[in-house]
């Protein structure tokens, strides 16, 4: 999707809200929770696996975008696109500070095949899903891994079976094979 | 040393959105990211494209303790107006028994029922959810009093999916109310419901944009 594609309704009123955050008023932050939060919530639980700390997460995301809902501009992307990263780096730092396996929990559901019920604020994926297809099977597993389950190079080489130099390959090729397609 | 090589640029961009660029290198391209808008915007892209991935994703709700959480460490965390007066008209005693409210002629057998009130207070409204022939059966013995310009409007709580409105509650009365098949499927696979401040008429989106003023257990008793 392009970045500079028309807003939908939801999108619009997605950044409206941020801009009412910025502004400091709070109960459009409450209103965003309630718009955003599930999508973010079920985004960093597949990433960290457990419920408590995908909470923590959330909190400190929704933190986040209060402060720094000025820095935010339509103009430069989708609001949830933004609210999303900012829930997935606050993830990604959460997963580097972790040491062992993690443990998994069985009320999350498995990352693979999960259609979206909402179709609220789930727009966006046909293209993805259309380019994903494009993909080798080796290429979309490890794209998911790293992307939906937060998984290392690393992680993925064993969870695949494959060389790690070969999963570095594959994400390498299946990123740029992405970008040509959602861009064609 | 400052980056050049933009198709380099472009792939370190995509790993750090990944999320596979990790260590030293992903905390060095984090500064440049924060020192080049060159390399913002080439990952503002990426982070478009790629959260394609999570928006085809099941979402989740988070329990009601998280937001309460969030606000609490902003500093917002005074209840909103309209759950004030609510707690203040529950005290008051304003409620008086929902059984005397039943309608004769609903269905005999409820498959869910949910009882919607502040915290130990008696219950602001009573539904009860029938799923043949699929009707919603909604009571009120003296609602909280309605904002200028507003209604309240009652969702569904599907597990792992998105709120899916049952329309606006009245504040004092009852009304029978046939449901759509997408409301009969996401009463069946809820185990809450909840209730929202709207704009009069309810929300526009969809989804709740106001303020969620209540979240009630929906009762299985078929």
């Amino acid at each position: 999707m392009s970045v500079s594609q028309t807003m939908s309704t939801a999108d619009a009123k997605l950044a409206e809200l941020i801009g009412a955050c910025a502004k400091g008023q709070s109960q459009a932050l409450e209103q965003l929770y309630a718009l955003a939060s599930p999508v973010l919530f079920g985004c960093v639980t597949r990433m960290v696996r457990r419920r408590a700390v995908a909470e923590e997460i959330l909190q400190d995301a929704f933190v986040s975008i209060w402060q720094r809902a000025a820095q935010y501009q339509s103009t430069r992307g989708s609001p949830m696109a933004w609210m999303i990263a900012v829930a997935r780096y606050r993830a990604i730092d959460q997963l580097r500070h972790e040491r062992g396996a993690p443990v998994l929990m069985p009320d999350i559901p498995d990352a693979a095949a999960e259609a979206d019920e909402s179709g609220q604020l789930a727009g966006p994926s046909e293209a993805m899903e259309r380019c994903m297809r494009q993909l080798t099977g080796d290429q979309q597993r490890c794209i998911e891994f790293a992307f939906v389950n937060g998984r290392s190079h690393e992680e993925i080489s064993r969870l695949t079976g494959s060389p790690l130099g070969t999963v570095k390959s594959w994400i390498r090729r299946a990123l740029r094979a992405l970008r040509e397609c959602l861009e064609s | 040393m400052k980056p050049t090589d933009s198709k380099l640029l472009d792939r370190l961009a995509s790993e750090y959105v990944l999320g596979t660029l990790r260590g030293p290198a992903r905390r060095r391209f984090a500064r440049w990211r924060e020192e080049l808008p060159e390399v913002d915007a080439l990952c503002r892209s990426w982070e478009e494209r790629l959260s394609a991935l999570t928006l085809s994703r099941r979402p989740h709700s988070p329990s009601a303790q998280a937001w309460r959480s969030i606000a609490a460490r902003l500093g917002f965390n005074r209840p909103s107006p309209a759950l004030r007066w609510v707690a203040s008209l529950a005290l008051l005693g304003l409620l008086v028994a929902l059984s005397s409210y039943w309608n004769s002629f609903a269905p005999p057998r409820p498959a869910g029922v949910a009882q919607i009130s502040a915290p130990g207070q008696p219950p602001q409204w009573r539904l009860e959810y029938f799923a043949e022939p699929g009707q919603l059966h909604v009571s009120s013995a003296n609602g909280p009093v309605l904002p200028a310009g507003h209604d309240y409007e009652l969702w569904a709580l599907p597990a792992g999916g998105s709120p899916v409105s049952l329309g606006l509650l009245p504040v004092r009365g009852e009304r029978n109310r046939p449901l759509s098949e997408s409301q009969r499927l996401a009463l069946a696979h809820s185990t809450q419901v909840a209730v929202s401040l709207e704009p009069a008429g309810g929300s526009r989106t969809g989804q709740p944009t106001g303020p969620v003023v209540f979240i009630a257990p929906l009762r299985s008793v078929s």
